[in-house]
C-alpha cells in the first residue's frame, strides 16, 4: 500500500512540476486565442471565453510577418543543407584518414565550438560590409556557420566513429573506392546521424538572434526573430495577442519536429551535445 | 608513405579542405581580426580608425564599468547555472522514475531548450507584465504580494527574473544529459546496493550520483561557458538596465560596437570577455580530451 | 592458378612495430592459417594482403603481381570479415550483388551468378530479407555468399567462425573444408582457435609477436614443433616444458630431469655432443603414462576428470607433468605412481633460444648442425 501511495505522490508531484514547466507555452497558445478585450480583463480568465483566430489572420495579412516566416525557412535551409554537406565530408575525414595534424584539426573544431558569437560578430560585420553582403540572407548563411559547422562537424563525427570500419573495408575489398565506399555504406549507415544532425542545425538557424540583428537591417531579409522582435519595439500599443500569435507559429517547425522527429533530437544530444 | 596511402590522405585533406576554409574565413580569421582592432580606436558608422595601442585596455581595466560587468555576469552565470543543475538533475530523476505518460512529460520538459529565445522572450515579458501579466495575478491572489511587482524594471528583480527565465529556457540541456546517463546504470548496481543494506537515499549518495560524475562535470562545464557568453535572453529581456544592473560582457560588446559605435573598444572587450573564458573553455577541452583517450 | 608471397614485409603503426620481417610463400590453391594469440600480427598481415593496411617495407605478390600499391579492389580478393560486415541497409540479394556492380559486372549476368553461389550456400529463401532478420548462421553464410560470387583469387577470412556458437562451427569447418576442396582457390585464413587451424589447413603460419616462428603443415606442427612458442600453443592439455638435462656418457645418452635419468636411444645419440647439456623438455600430455613394474615415480598433484579422459598433474622431483589418462582412471592424490615416457616422442629445445634441437630421423642433416 505504501508503494502504491508513494507512486501516487511520485505523479502528482512531478506532473505539477510539468505542468509549471509547460505553463508559459501554454499561456502562449491561450493567449493567442482570445480576443483583445479579454486580455485586460482581471482577473484574468485561464481558458478563453471565445476563442478567436483573428490574431493569426492579421498576422499573416497585415504584418510582414509571412515575409520574414519565407526569410527564416530559405535561411535555415540552406544553412542546414550547407552545413550538412561540408560537415558530412568533413567528418568522414576526421573519422577514416591519417594524415598529420588531423587530431589537432578535431580539437580546434571543438574550440570554435564554444567560442562566443559576439568575439566574431565584429569583424564579421566589417566582412560583410567590405564584400557587399550586409542586409542580405546569403551574409546571414555565411555567419551561421560560425556556430553550426563545428557543431555539426562535431555531432557526425561522433555518429561516422560509430559506424563498424569493416563495412567501409568490406566495401573497399568488394571494388569499391574511398568515395565509393562514403556513398554506398557510409552515408547510408550514418544517415539516422545526418538527419539528427540536419535537425539541430535548422533549429539553432530558425533560432538565431544576435547575427541577424546585427548583420540584417532591411525588412526585406529579415528573419523571423528580429522581425517579430522588430514588430514589438516599433508597435505604439503592444499588442499581445498577435505577438502571443507570432510566438506560436514560430514555434510551429519545433512542434512538428517534436511531434514527428524527437528521437532524433535526443539521439543527437547522447552523440555530440555531452559526450564530447 | 606508400603511394596508396599518400592517395588516401591527399583524399582525406580534399574532403576536410571545405571545412577549414570555411572556419578559417569565418572563424581564423574574424578572431585574429577581433584581436587586431582591439589596438584600434574605431567609429562605426565611417569605419575611420587610428592605432591607439594598449589604450582601450587600459580604460577597460581601470574602468568601474568593466568590473561590474564582469560581476553581473558572474552573477548572472552562477545564478542561473545552480537553479539549471539542481532543477535539471531533479527533473531527470523524476522523469527517469516510472510516471504516467512519461514520454509526454519528457516531450514538454524539453520543449523550451528548443524554442527560439525570442519566443520564450516575449512569452515571459507578457507573464511579467507588470498590470496584466498573470504572474502578478496569480501571486496577488495568492497573498504573496499586495501590489504589482515590476519584475523587469528595477533591481534585484530583474536579476532574478533573468536568472529564472535562463534557467527556465536551459534546464532542459541537464535533464536530457543527465537522464540519458541515468539510463544506462546498470540495473544490478542497485541490486547489490539493496542487497548490502542501502536504503533509498543511500542508493542515491552511493550508486546514482558517482555514476553522474562525468556527465555532470562536462554539463557543467558547458554551461558555464554558454551561459557566460548568453547575449540574446538578457539583451531581449531587459536590454542590460535597469542603470545597466544586468548589463553582462556579451551586451557591453554589442552596445559598444553598435550602441556607442566604438568598434575597436569593442573589440577590447570582446578579447577581454574570451580571455576570461579561456579558462573554462580549456578546461573543457582538457576533459574531454581526457576522456576520449582511454 | 595463384600464390602469395610475403618477402620482408614490415609493417609499424608510429613507432611500434607490429611485424619486423615476415617471409611467407603460399603455393597456389592451399589453405594456409595464420594461427597465433591476439596481437601476434596475424590479422594485421591479412589486412596487408587485402591492402586494407600498407606495409612499410617489403613486397607481396599476388600471383604475378606485386601488390603493394593496388587498391584494395583492385587485387581480385575476396575478405570475409570477422564481424561478416554486412551492408545493414541492403538485401542479402543486394549485398551478394554488390561486388558484382563494383565491378563492371554486366547487369544481365547478376542473376545467374547469385543464383550459382544462393545455391551453394542455401541461401535461396533469405534472399530478400535483411542483415538483421538472419541468424549468426546465416549471416556468416552470406558474408561467404559476397566473397564467392565474383570468382576472385584469393579468398581471406578474418576469423569467420569466430562469433558462432561451438555445434556450429564445427558444422562450418566442414562446410569451408569442403568448399575450399570444391573451389580449389586459395585462401589464407586467420584463427586463434589451433583446432580451426588444424582440421581446415593444409598448412599453418603460426605467429607470436609479429614474427613467423613455424609454417608447415599441421601434423608437422604439432609433431615437431619449431619452438617452445609452437610447443606450448599447440595442443590441448598443452605440453609440458620443463628444465631437464642431456647427459652424454661414453657414447650413451641419458635424459636428467626431475632428479630422474631416462636412457635415450641410440637414434637419439648426438655425434659429438656437449658431455652436459642444458635443455628445455617437452613431452605432450599423451606421452607420458603409468608404467608397469618399477620406473621412476611421480606423485599425483591433481586430478581433472572429463568424461572420457582424466587430466592428471604429476609432481616428478619438482618438475609438474600433464598425463592424460583414462576416464575411469582411479588415483589418489599424493599417491606416488610409477610413470613411463614415449621416448621417441620427446621434444628438446635449447634452454637459451628456446629453439628445437630434436635429431629428427626424417632429418639427420638438420641433427648434426643443430646438436653442435
Amino acid at each position: 500500500m505504501t508503494s502504491r501511495l508513494s507512486t501516487v505522490i511520485l505523479n502528482i508531484v512531478t506532473w505539477t512540476l510539468v505542468a509549471v514547466i509547460a505553463f508559459p507555452l501554454v499561456w502562449m497558445v491561450l493567449t493567442s486565442l482570445k480576443p483583445q478585450s479579454e486580455l485586460f480583463t482581471i482577473p484574468p480568465g485561464f481558458l478563453p471565453r471565445e476563442v478567436t483566430f483573428e490574431h493569426y489572420r492579421i498576422l499573416l495579412t497585415d504584418t510582414p510577418f509571412l515575409r520574414y516566416f519565407v526569410n527564416s525557412a530559405i535561411l535555415a535551409t540552406s544553412t542546414t543543407l550547407l552545413v550538412v554537406t561540408v560537415g558530412a565530408l568533413g567528418a568522414y575525414s576526421l573519422v577514416r584518414f591519417r594524415y598529420r595534424g588531423r587530431e589537432t584539426l578535431a580539437g580546434l573544431v571543438l574550440f570554435t565550438y564554444l567560442l562566443p558569437s559576439v568575439v566574431l560578430i565584429i569583424p564579421l560585420y566589417l566582412m560583410m560590409v567590405k564584400i557587399g553582403l550586409s542586409n542580405t540572407l546569403a551574409s546571414l548563411v555565411i555567419a551561421y556557420t560560425t556556430f553550426s559547422l563545428p557543431y555539426a562537424l562535431w555531432l557526425l563525427r561522433s555518429f561516422m566513429a560509430g559506424i563498424p570500419e569493416d563495412l567501409e573495408s568490406a566495401a573497399l575489398v568488394d571494388g569499391a573506392s574511398r568515395m565509393g565506399a562514403f556513398f554506398d555504406v557510409i552515408l547510408p549507415q550514418a544517415l539516422p546521424g545526418i538527419i539528427s544532425t540536419a535537425l539541430f542545425t535548422f533549429i539553432l538557424a530558425w533560432n538565431e538572434y544576435l547575427y541577424a540583428l546585427v548583420l540584417v537591417n532591411s525588412d526585406q531579409s529579415r528573419p523571423l526573430t528580429t522581425g517579430v522582435m522588430n514588430m514589438l519595439i516599433t508597435a505604439f500599443n503592444i499588442d499581445w495577442s498577435l505577438l502571443m500569435a507570432a510566438s506560436v507559429m514560430m514555434s510551429i517547425p519545433l512542434i512538428i519536429i517534436f511531434a514527428f522527429l524527437q528521437s532524433y533530437l535526443t539521439r543527437g544530444f547522447g552523440a555530440g551535445g555531452v559526450k564530447g | 608513405m606508400t603511394p596508396l596511402e599518400r592517395r588516401y590522405a591527399l583524399l582525406g585533406l580534399a574532403l576536410i579542405a571545405p571545412t577549414v576554409l570555411i572556419l578559417t574565413a569565418v572563424i581564423v580569421y574574424p578572431l585574429l581580426s577581433a584581436i587586431y582592432l582591439s589596438f584600434f580606436s574605431i567609429y562605426t558608422p565611417t569605419l575611420a580608425g587610428k592605432a591607439v595601442g594598449l589604450e582601450n585596455y587600459r580604460t577597460i581595466l581601470s574602468s568601474a564599468y568593466f568590473w561590474h560587468a564582469l560581476w553581473t555576469t558572474f552573477v548572472w552565470t552562477a545564478g542561473t547555472l545552480v537553479l539549471q543543475i539542481g532543477f535539471g538533475v531533479g527533473m531527470a530523476l523524476l522523469l527517469n522514475q516510472n510516471i504516467l505518460f512519461r514520454s509526454l512529460a519528457r516531450s514538454l520538459v524539453l520543449f523550451p531548450y528548443f524554442i527560439s529565445t525570442v519566443v520564450a522572450v516575449l512569452v515571459w515579458r507578457w507573464l511579467f507584465n507588470d498590470l496584466y501579466g498573470i504572474l502578478n495575478h496569480l501571486l496577488i491572489a495568492a497573498g504573496v504580494i499586495d501590489m504589482p511587482v515590476d519584475w523587469l524594471g528595477s533591481m534585484p528583480n530583474a536579476m532574478v527574473s533573468v536568472i529564472t527565465v535562463g534557467a527556465w529556457k536551459f534546464f532542459p540541456f541537464v535533464v536530457i544529459a543527465v537522464l540519458a546517463r541515468l539510463q544506462t546504470i546498470p540495473e544490478h548496481l542497485y541490486e547489490a546496493a539493496r542487497i548490502d543494506g542501502a536504503g533509498t537515499f543511500s542508493r542515491f549518495t552511493d550508486v546514482t550520483l558517482p555514476q553522474l560524475r562525468d556527465v555532470l562535470s562536462i554539463v557543467i562545464l558547458l554551461r558555464i561557458i554558454w551561459d557566460f557568453k548568453e547575449f540574446d535572453l538578457i539583451y531581449l529581456l531587459t536590454g542590460g538596465g535597469p542603470m545597466d544592473n544586468t548589463r553582462t560582457l556579451p551586451l557591453i560588446v554589442y552596445q559598444q560596437a553598435f550602441g556607442l559605435n566604438q568598434m575597436g573598444m569593442a573589440a577590447a572587450y570582446a578579447v577581454a570577455m574570451m580571455v576570461v573564458m579561456l579558462v573554462f573553455m580549456l578546461a573543457y577541452l582538457a576533459y574531454s580530451r581526457d576522456r576520449s583517450t582511454p | 592458378m595463384v600464390n602469395v608471397i610475403f618477402n620482408k614485409v614490415q609493417k609499424a603503426f608510429g613507432s611500434v612495430v607490429a611485424i619486423p620481417d615476415l617471409n611467407l610463400e603460399i603455393g597456389s590453391g592451399e589453405f594456409v592459417s595464420l594461427l597465433g594469440p591476439s596481437g601476434c600480427g596475424k590479422t594485421t598481415t591479412l589486412r596487408m594482403l587485402a591492402g586494407l593496411e600498407q606495409p612499410t617495407g617489403g613486397e607481396i605478390r599476388i600471383g604475378e603481381r606485386a601488390v603493394n600499391n593496388v587498391a584494395p579492389g583492385e587485387r581480385d580478393i575476396a575478405m570475409v570479415f570477422q564481424s561478416y560486415a554486412l551492408y545493414p541497409h541492403m538485401t542479402v540479394g543486394q549485398n551478394i550483388a554488390y561486388p558484382l556492380k563494383k565491378r563492371g559486372v554486366p547487369k544481365s549476368e547478376h542473376p545467374a551468378r547469385i543464383k550459382a553461389v544462393a545455391d551453394l550456400l542455401q541461401l535461396g529463401p533469405l534472399l530478400e530479407r535483411r542483415p538483421k532478420q538472419l541468424s549468426g548462421g546465416q549471416q556468416q553464410r552470406v558474408a561467404l555468399g559476397r566473397a564467392l560470387v565474383r570468382d576472385p583469387k584469393v579468398f581471406l577470412l578474418d576469423e569467420p567462425l569466430s562469433n558462432l556458437d561451438a555445434k556450429l562451427r564445427a558444422h562450418m569447418r566442414t562446410e569451408l573444408i569442403e568448399l575450399h576442396r570444391r573451389l580449389g582457390k586459395t585462401m589464407v585464413y586467420v584463427t586463434h582457435d589451433q583446432l580451426e587451424a588444424m582440421t581446415m589447413s593444409t598448412r599453418i603460419a603460426v605467429m607470436h609477436q609479429g614474427h613467423l616462428q613455424q609454417f608447415a603443415t599441421p601434423s608437422e606442427i604439432y609433431n615437431r614443433p619449431a619452438n617452445t612458442f609452437v610447443a606450448s600453443f599447440i595442443g590441448t592439455p598443452s605440453m609440458t616444458l620443463v628444465e631437464a638435462e642431456i647427459e652424454m656418457a661414453e657414447g650413451a645418452a641419458f635424459l636428467l630431469v626431475g632428479g630422474q635419468r631416462f636412457p635415450l636411444p641410440p637414434s637419439l645419440v648426438m655425434a659429438d655432443s656437449r658431455h652436459r647439456r642444458p635443455i628445455t623438455l617437452g613431452v605432450r600430455p599423451e606421452d607420458i603414462s603409468i608404467a608397469s613394474g618399477e620406473a621412476a615415480r611421480a606423485s599425483v598433484k591433481l586430478v581433472e576428470p572429463t568424461g572420457h579422459e582424466s587430466i592428471v598433474t604429476l609432481d616428478l622431483g619438482g618438475a609438474h607433468f600433464v598425463m592424460r589418462a583414462a576416464g575411469d582412471v582411479a588415483l589418489r592424490l599424493g599417491e606416488a605412481v610409477p610413470i613411463a615416457l614415449r621416448i621417441d616422442r620427446l621434444h628438446f629445445f635449447d634452454r637459451e633460444s628456446g629453439q628445437r634441437i630434436n635429431t629428427d630421423a626424417e632429418r639427420p642433416a638438420e641433427f648434426r648442425s643443430i646438436a653442435r
